[in-house]
């Protein structure tokens, strides 16, 4: 009778419902972090796993040490800081515009969602061909209307290489940023811009007034999520660049990858994913303290 | 429209389909394939080989061995691409599930022979007939290690200068047959400048595998080469026969299409059958990708060894001796394979279909399949005779590979070397960094050293 009760308590119930997601999340996620972060300490070749052993910090030293790290480490921060930079003032413009009621709308909110929705692998296969210089649609176009004279090689000079990753990534997450921006915009007071409007204030004032502070919040937790998720973009940059030409579009991703499978050093492939957990972590914590998220609430 | 294959009237899916449907009625030539209890065993035996048709061919003749002797299994071709070869290795061996039979290029061969994943095939090598090789090939290049062979031949595949012969007359150019590497550079520069849109010479410069081999072949010429097998594989890439095949390649930069950096094996088929260049290094693919899509440049392009180094003569190719290997631990199938791979090894039928599969890509690897007139009832054979030649025997004299530099010994180290893309990495410090050679091949040379270091369990 006893069990019974306590089976049927609300404290058990709560339990059974949480239980799928910590078994799932010990599964998927702490037991992978776990086995990286031991990893890290090993030296470990899956071709002769015989030869495994421990190595205390020396995948750490190993990569410290390496010029390429820390020229992956500088590329990685470009490529996030441009990409979420072009990401948020996109997202935030592209979202005041669908926020208003015209006929038709939302046809084109849907439509927006389609670089979102579709695989990555097809959207960088598509990309190379419109970037390929000799047959690609962009060149192309911008030949034929006489922009440019001689094409432009995207993907073969370190800059435009770049420049290209960062387009992409642009253009297929801008519409996360652009759902998340426009849930909030709808839910922003109306009488909030009556009153400015009342008060005088013109297109621009209400915008940086009213607008922006009730978007402060959701930009916050899309600025953290986006910024995780770019740093650590792996497919992207690895279809449509491999990290060339030379490593000039490395990030850590590509730099793990390259170590753990090319170089068969899983242990400085792992060590390198450990620095890029606790860069994130930091930096995460310090932009959340400094941005004020959640004082509202305080 | 059926594209011709040729002077054949078919094209070339229709061609393999009738060769197979008739090797499968006509089985084993030569009778001496070896007897083999029927096999119980159910399930499929996976192969992995590289892209191309050949593999398939040779998984047919398997399956053709299966019907008879071990009804239960089935032979599966799995297709690796070249630069994911590395990536398909350590997840399957990780996963503890290799395939039971690879066909893979010679320095990851190499590779996992020394690491003692291979089985040998001692054995099997008799069976097949010690002295069956074309003439100026030994075992060892395919694969053997500390005494024993590894390695059973698929075929071997020279990569060699293609040309385009319509421009060279056009332009007055020299046959190429008597180029050195200053008349290559001159033809380059000279198409580069005369005919519009069209680059003199194309060869890989991405950071892949292809780049790799491409300046492995000009490395060897130059009389440079990466480890010392004479010396405990030392590393020797820090020299100047190393800095002037960078400075080389420097030099023909500027007359190849501006792509090329990122280039690899695809690209420079594709520049080639396009007409977007003149020359290029490549193995016999693109004269089989010519025939199908654009027939002019087909008939307009010939192979010839490479360009001699002007100094040492050299005209050295990267040629992939590859082939067969069984990996030993965690396969069901090693009876199994082992007595299919000798039923295609010992079949006249089979080894010529091999090779007429993706002409003349893979080149025959036993006297009598290479002196074969059915193996010279071909188009290509037919119409490009000097040229298949160059592929199949003449190249033989230049071969080197980076599995066994020179053919002075097995490379152990070259999959680690290829998997870190270090040769292509060194040529691209050279074009995109503008790094001077010299500190390019120090650059290589501590890479190099770093691999060696690591693997030094694997130098015996």
């Amino acid at each position: 009778m006893h069990i019974l009760r306590h089976l049927q308590s609300d404290r058990a119930v709560g339990l059974l419902f949480i239980a799928p997601f910590v078994i799932t999340a010990l599964f998927f996620m702490v037991y992978p972090i776990a086995e990286a972060i031991r990893m890290a300490f090993y030296s470990y070749n899956p071709l002769r796993p015989d030869l495994t052993a421990f190595v205390g910090l020396a995948n750490f030293e190993y990569i410290f040490e390496d010029p390429l790290f820390w020229a992956s480490f500088w590329q990685a921060t470009v490529w996030t800081l441009l990409s979420i930079l072009f990401q948020t003032v996109f997202g935030v413009g592209l979202a005041l515009l669908l926020h208003r009621a015209l006929f038709g709308m939302a046809f084109f909110r849907g439509l927006l969602l389609f670089p979102y929705i579709v695989p990555t692998v097809v959207i960088a296969l598509i990309w190379r061909w419109i970037f390929n210089p000799e047959i690609g649609v962009v060149n192309y176009s911008l030949i034929a209307s006489g922009i440019i004279k001689e094409p432009i090689y995207w993907l073969s000079t370190p800059a435009m290489a770049m420049a290209s990753t960062i387009m992409l990534n642009v253009w297929k997450y801008t519409p996360f940023v652009v759902i998340c921006v426009l849930a909030r915009l709808q839910s922003v007071p109306l009488e909030l811009y009556d009153a400015a409007k009342v008060d005088g204030a013109g297109t621009m004032r209400r915008f940086f007034d009213v607008t922006l502070p009730q978007l402060k919040e959701v930009l916050i937790v899309v600025i953290v999520f986006r910024t995780i998720w770019t740093f650590n973009k792996f497919e992207e940059i690895y279809l449509l660049t491999k990290g060339g030409p030379g490593t000039s579009t490395f990030n850590l991703a590509v730099y793990s990858f390259e170590q753990s499978m090319a170089s068969l050093r899983l242990g400085v492939g792992a060590a390198t994913g450990v620095v890029m957990m606790i860069i994130l972590l930091i930096g995460s914590i310090v932009y959340l303290r400094v941005a004020g998220f959640g004082e509202n609430e305080k | 429209m059926t594209k011709k294959f040729g002077n054949f009237p078919l094209d070339r899916r229709t061609f393999l389909g009738g060769m197979a449907a008739a090797g499968a009625s006509a089985g084993s030539l030569f009778g001496t394939t070896p007897s083999f209890g029927q096999s119980k065993k159910t399930g499929t035996v996976r192969v992995w080989g590289e892209p191309g048709p050949y593999g398939g061919v040779g998984v047919a003749a398997m399956n053709e061995w299966a019907q008879k002797n071990a009804p239960g299994l089935k032979f599966e071709i799995e297709t690796i691409p070249w630069d994911g070869v590395y990536v398909k290795l350590m997840t399957d061996l990780a996963a503890k599930r290799p395939p039971s039979l690879i066909s893979v290029e010679s320095p990851i061969a190499t590779q996992m022979m020394a690491e003692g994943l291979l089985l040998p095939v001692d054995d099997m090598v008799d069976k097949i007939g010690r002295n069956r090789l074309v003439d100026g090939v030994k075992w060892d290049y395919w694969g053997n290690w500390k005494g024993k062979q590894y390695v059973i031949p698929a075929h071997h595949q020279p990569h060699l200068l293609l040309v385009r012969m319509d421009i060279i007359k056009e332009l007055g150019l020299k046959d190429p047959e008597t180029w050195d590497w200053n008349d290559l550079l001159h033809a380059a520069k000279t198409i580069s400048e005369k005919k519009p849109n069209m680059a003199g010479f194309c060869m890989a410069l991405g950071r892949n595998l292809c780049t790799d081999y491409h300046f492995a072949a000009l490395l060897h010429s130059a009389g440079g080469r990466m480890f010392d097998p004479a010396n405990k594989y030392q590393v020797v890439f820090d020299s100047p026969q190393t800095v002037e095949a960078l400075n080389f390649v420097r030099e023909l930069r500027p007359y190849m299409p501006k792509g090329a950096v990122e280039y690899s094996f695809l690209q420079v088929v594709d520049a080639h059958v396009t007409g977007q260049t003149a020359m290029s290094f490549y193995w016999g693919r693109t004269l089989g990708r010519a025939a199908e899509e654009a027939k002019p440049i087909f008939e307009a392009t010939e192979a010839f060894n490479h360009a001699r180094h002007p100094k040492t003569g050299r005209r050295n190719n990267w040629n992939d001796f590859q082939g067969w290997c069984i990996p030993a631990q965690n396969n069901p199938f090693i009876d199994e394979v082992k007595a299919a791979l000798l039923y295609q090894q010992t079949s006249k039928e089979w080894l010529i279909k091999y090779c007429h599969s993706l002409m003349p890509n893979v080149a025959p690897t036993y006297k009598d399949i290479a002196d074969a007139p059915e193996l010279k009832d071909h188009p290509f054979y037919k119409s490009k005779p000097k040229t298949v030649d160059t592929y199949f025997r003449t190249s033989l004299a230049n071969s080197s590979s980076t599995a066994n530099e020179m053919l002075q010994g097995a490379n152990p180290l070259a999959g680690y070397v290829h998997g870190r893309s270090v040769l292509a990495q060194t040529v691209q410090k050279v074009v995109i960094d503008n790094m001077k050679p010299e500190d390019a091949a120090k650059w290589g040379a501590r890479e190099l050293e770093a691999i060696r270091k690591e693997n030094v369990r694997l130098l015996g």
